[in-house]
């Protein structure tokens, strides 16, 4: 449309997509031109603020690189920096080879299909469903980035998929690896005002994390911890809480937890006969009764002969086992002096208040101003589940879970109490609306069918590291299938995964691959077929801020809302989604979709989806709308107004009092969990490593660690700047423009004795060689990182030519990872992003 | 009348840099011209080392030296204290950027956008305002603020570090942080007197 047909001046309500959390926005559009985009003030989710990245936006959007028309290759050499020959064709080509060659499939064996994408919106909308109704399991495959050790954990430990502290009341806030408050994770904006508020007030912030990062910088106290070593800290910290000073909510873990649950020799729980509910010794009447009796003197320490077998209350087990983490050897392990260690943990457990009630809104509730939150510096490590775990042991262990200043996860009660967790023995499963089916208890291993490995993990939640391995050698994974085409939406799972060479031969293995993109990206350039993918201010998704995964009970507010277009798309560009719904039709199970989407989007009459109609993208959402919120606020609805919203009640932000099931401080289930693993994989051949499935977390030495002593001197270790997310930010001209300008951005950071030692001045080219690969960029001189690593920011250093902001631009950190059993956690998936590097200088 | 003034809370400040490009966003300036910056340095030795943020724009001096050297009467102050620049009377001679102690002054030399195939549509529009070999700053977001709008860059700041207001009334927000926090100005000995404060 050009310019001056439009004759419009409006500002139109949508949601940010520079990142997953989602932040309303509004699009000014002059005559057809988006001239401004800003936080939208009435959306709870972000109140009117808004980060670089969002506003940076319409520079994404009116990118003259966007793919604008479908594409096909004519090169059919698939290779890093290999020119696919692009030749343009119609959507009609397009379209009828993609959905001739996926039907064959899916007559075939359709799990041979895997869909690729970090559209979380779209993938819990209609992209697992299509997947589903294809017949693949295989439909998500990212990167190694996420929370792939904090997701499993949580679910694990407060019954949500996430993690953070209240900001609101609490006073003692520990950041392992992570910068909640300082522009990441969920509500980003919001989290931010809220920690400024809070610092203002008085909460201590101390940030472990090797980097100086913003969060350091603005902390009260900076612990650079040496790298893969934040479970040895916290361990010793819980030592000492539990031995030494005595700061634990004692009534909390009797009640509230599972530290009375009676252990048996072999780990187990003594469980009732019959009910097999676990056992719980009473003091009072010197009986062991099940865990949901009424029971006045629950036994936390001690051992007790139960019919003959000799037991120990679980936080009896904790305690003994916790005990070899003395501080002197934390301090070894971890750099950090004793005295530190000692006074953290003191001042940890004196901030926590134990015992001490607040009244909010005229409810009196437990108040335990302490915390400790933790993201991906802490667990990207081998060992990360522990790692994870030990952490939250910190949190549990003072009772603050989901009580005023304490820790929680995000939305485990629902809008006037409409979800509640639910229970495995008394203890805590998520529900099922924000759980997705996760129970951590309810565990079948079997031989794989997924190029997940799902089957052979059945602690994890995103198990896309393992992808790339199964991809590229299905055999060695006993997998029944080889992958035979990827669709690719909004990921790139070139530099979002370990190695590029690795990569491209993954990539290479894969014989039909089907490239959304917006630009022609690093996987695009192993595509056979490149469909033109809209931009974020071109598209439409319904309820962008999902419950289980965007939206902090600390707005005070549920909201839903929508992104919907501003401007029609650039080119021939189309919505993935469309695209999907067409390519159904096409393959001809469109039918079947409906059927899936039914069930999936909850849709109850008169706004279930009639398999014998077709709906157009907008048609499904409007039916969506209905089912969820009534007649009166369909689609149209949403357009208008942009949210719908409503007040929290006190119980819905701090459900903690309200809660019936317990919350596990040791692990029983994972010694079940290991065994099957062991079994199964020994019946397959299939060499495993089971010795993570432990009750109790330990700290164990990382590869990185291990090999100390070696040439290779230091640590690499990536951090988040607060201006790029993912791999695409980089491409757009402003933030590049800000990051060459920043001093640390695009920079390797060396500790300042360390460069001096290594005669490497600040601003100077260096390499940084891991035993698998090489990154180089531009030193850095600091203080502000501990001197036995070097730092570089984000994904950066892309290569692809239809890239040519991006290009070249910071060093590629995941270039220095190589993919081998040695460097993944076997429980949660995650892969280790620490390695051992040798630095140098380069001969300018 | 009221004197137009902004309060940076270095405490508030995470560095985040949602200033830098809400005000790219709002102004649609032109690249390598930043009317608003965060400046980044470094505190302390290891451990005890901290990275600090300073947040810079025009501090639209109530002595303004650019005021001062400008030979057209380009540059002028309106009275709520506000220095523009009439780009129709700058002749480019650059004097101001040489006077101006805070580099907050920037000259468009070429005429270019961000991607060497053109101008992008928002560009085309984002750039009619501006005009090739003059000089462009900080408008303190007149535009905004004569609508009863704070600047972008204060509507935006995700920690709130920015509170913008009427420094001549003691009462006003900014005035009141300035005396209980001792705001301060970037480099007050020189007279420039700027609308600008900071607090710690």
């Amino acid at each position: 449309m050009a310019p001056e047909e439009t004759k419009d001046d409006t500002w139109i309500p949508t949601s940010c997509y520079m990142c997953f959390s989602s932040c309303g926005t509004l699009a000014h559009r002059v005559d057809g031109v988006i001239v401004k985009i800003e936080g939208q003030p009435d959306c709870p989710h972000n109140w009117g603020k808004l980060c670089p990245k969002g506003h940076a936006a319409i520079m994404n959007l009116y990118d003259p690189y966007r793919v604008k028309k479908p594409l096909k290759r004519t090169n059919p050499e698939k290779g890093l920096g290999v020119d696919p020959k692009w030749v343009e064709i119609s959507w009609g080509e397009a379209l009828d080879t993609a959905a001739q060659r996926l039907k064959k499939i899916r007559e075939d064996d359709p799990r041979k299909l895997i869909l690729a994408s970090w559209d979380v919106v779209v993938l819990h909308g209609l992209g697992r469903a299509w997947a589903s109704a294809f017949g693949t399991p295989n439909s998500h495959w990212s990167g190694y980035f996420c929370g792939n050790a904090l997701h499993p954990t949580m679910y694990l430990t407060n019954g949500s998929f996430h993690s953070e502290a209240d900001l609101e009341y609490c006073n003692y806030l520990i950041l392992f690896g992570n910068q909640m408050g300082f522009m990441g994770g969920i509500n980003p904006n919001i989290m931010a005002q809220k920690m400024a508020d809070a610092r203002m007030r008085g909460m201590k912030v101390v940030v472990v994390d090797p980097v100086g990062t913003n969060a350091a910088a603005k902390a009260d106290e900076w612990l650079p911890i040496r790298p893969g070593t934040d479970a040895a800290l916290s361990l010793a910290m819980v030592n000492l809480l539990l031995n030494e000073y005595h700061l634990y909510d004692a009534a909390f873990v009797q009640k509230r937890t599972n530290g009375p649950y009676l252990v048996g020799p072999q780990g187990r729980y003594l469980r009732e006969a019959g009910t097999g509910k676990p056992l719980i010794w009473d003091i009072a009447t010197k009986r062991a009764l099940p865990f949901d009796a009424p029971i006045e003197a629950p036994a936390l320490e001690g051992e007790y002969d139960v019919d003959g077998v000799l037991a120990r209350p679980a936080f009896q087990c904790l305690r003994e086992h916790v005990r070899k983490y003395n501080p002197e050897m934390a301090a070894e392990i971890t750099t950090l002096p004793v005295e530190t260690i000692r006074r953290l943990a003191q001042e940890y457990g004196e901030a926590a208040r134990i015992g001490a009630t607040i009244v909010i809104q005229g409810r009196e509730l437990p108040y335990r101003p302490a915390a400790a939150n933790q993201y991906r510096g802490a667990y990207a490590h081998r060992h990360g589940f522990l790692t994870a775990l030990s952490i939250q042991l910190l949190n549990l262990l003072i009772g603050n879970p989901y009580v005023p200043g304490g820790h929680r996860g995000v939305n485990l009660v629902g809008p006037n109490l409409s979800w509640m967790p639910q229970e495995t023995d008394g203890l805590i499963v998520p529900p099922n609306t924000i759980g997705h089916g996760a129970n951590p208890y309810n565990i079948h291993v079997a031989p794989p069918q997924t190029t997940e490995l799902t089957e052979l993990m059945p602690q994890a939640y995103n198990k896309s590291s393992m992808n790339q391995m199964t991809v590229l050698d299905p055999e060695a994974f006993k997998l029944p299938y080889r992958p035979e085409a990827m669709l690719h939406c909004r990921t790139n799972i070139m530099m979002s995964r370990v190695n590029p060479e690795i990569s491209a031969q993954t990539l290479k293995n894969i014989p039909f691959i089907i490239s959304f993109a917006r630009e022609l990206n690093e996987v695009a350039e192993f595509a056979d077929i490149v469909f033109p993918d809209t931009d974020n201010l071109e598209r439409l998704d319904l309820l962008p801020n999902q419950t289980y995964l965007a939206m902090s009970p600390i707005t005070g507010y549920w909201y839903w809302g929508l992104r919907q277009p501003v401007v029609p798309p650039a080119g021939e560009a189309r919505d993935w989604t469309e695209v999907l719904l067409e390519l159904a039709e096409r393959i001809g199970f469109l039918d079947e979709l409906y059927e899936v989407l039914n069930i999936t989007l909850h849709l109850s009459p008169p706004h279930r989806l009639d398999p014998t109609q077709k709906y157009s993208p907008e048609e499904i959402n409007d039916h969506w709308a209905k089912s969820m919120f009534g007649e009166e606020h369909g689609l149209e609805w949403f357009r208008q107004a942009g949210y719908l919203k409503e007040k929290r009640q006190v119980e819905e932000i701090y459900p903690g009092p309200l809660l019936k099931p317990r919350f596990p401080i040791y692990f029983e289930q994972l010694i079940s969990a290991g065994e099957q693993v062991r079994t199964v994989t020994e019946e397959l051949g299939l060499p495993w490593d089971t010795s993570d499935y432990q009750p109790i977390p330990d700290w164990k030495p990382c590869p990185a660690y291990e090999e100390r002593g070696s040439e290779r001197d230091l640590y690499a270790v990536n951090y988040k700047v607060p201006f790029h997310y993912q791999s695409f930010t980089s491409e757009n001209p402003w933030l590049n423009e800000l990051s060459e300008q920043h001093p640390y951005a695009y920079k390797i950071m060396i500790n300042t004795e360390t460069a001096k030692r290594k005669g490497i001045q600040d601003g100077e080219l260096i390499a940084v060689e891991s035993a698998a690969g090489r990154a180089q960029g531009r030193a850095k001189v600091t203080e502000c990182i501990h001197p036995e690593v070097v730092a570089m920011a984000g994904v950066l250093g892309s290569w692809a030519r239809g890239k040519p902001i991006a290009r070249g631009k910071g060093p590629h950190f995941n270039s220095l990872l190589s993919l081998d059993k040695e460097r993944v956690d076997w429980v949660s998936a995650a892969v280790d992003a620490c390695v051992r590097v040798k630095v140098y200088r380069i001969e300018e | 009348m009221a004197r137009k003034g902004m309060v940076i809370d270095l405490k508030r400040c995470i560095g985040c840099n949602a200033c830098t490009i809400a005000c790219k966003a709002e102004n649609a300036t032109p690249p390598q011209v930043f009317w608003a910056r965060v400046l980044e340095g470094e505190v302390g030795k290891y451990p005890s080392a901290r990275r600090v943020f300073l947040p810079v724009l025009c501090n639209h001096c109530k002595n303004a030296p650019c005021l001062e050297v400008c030979p057209t009467g380009a540059t002028h102050q309106r009275e709520d204290g506000v220095i523009l620049v009439d780009y129709d009377k700058c002749i480019g001679c650059r004097a101001c950027m040489a006077a101006c102690p805070y580099e907050a002054r920037y000259f468009w030399e070429n005429g270019r956008g961000y991607f060497p195939e053109g101008l992008t549509p928002f560009e085309e529009v984002g750039y009619r305002k501006f005009q090739r070999k003059v000089v462009q700053k900080c408008t303190l977001c007149a535009h905004r603020v004569d609508n009863g709008l704070e600047p972008a860059c204060v509507a935006t700041c995700p920690t709130n570090c920015r509170v913008f207001g009427d420094l001549d009334d003691p009462t006003s927000p900014v005035s009141r942080l300035i005396s209980e926090r001792r705001g301060f100005q970037l480099r007050a000995e020189l007279g420039t007197d700027p609308s600008v404060y900071y607090v710690q």
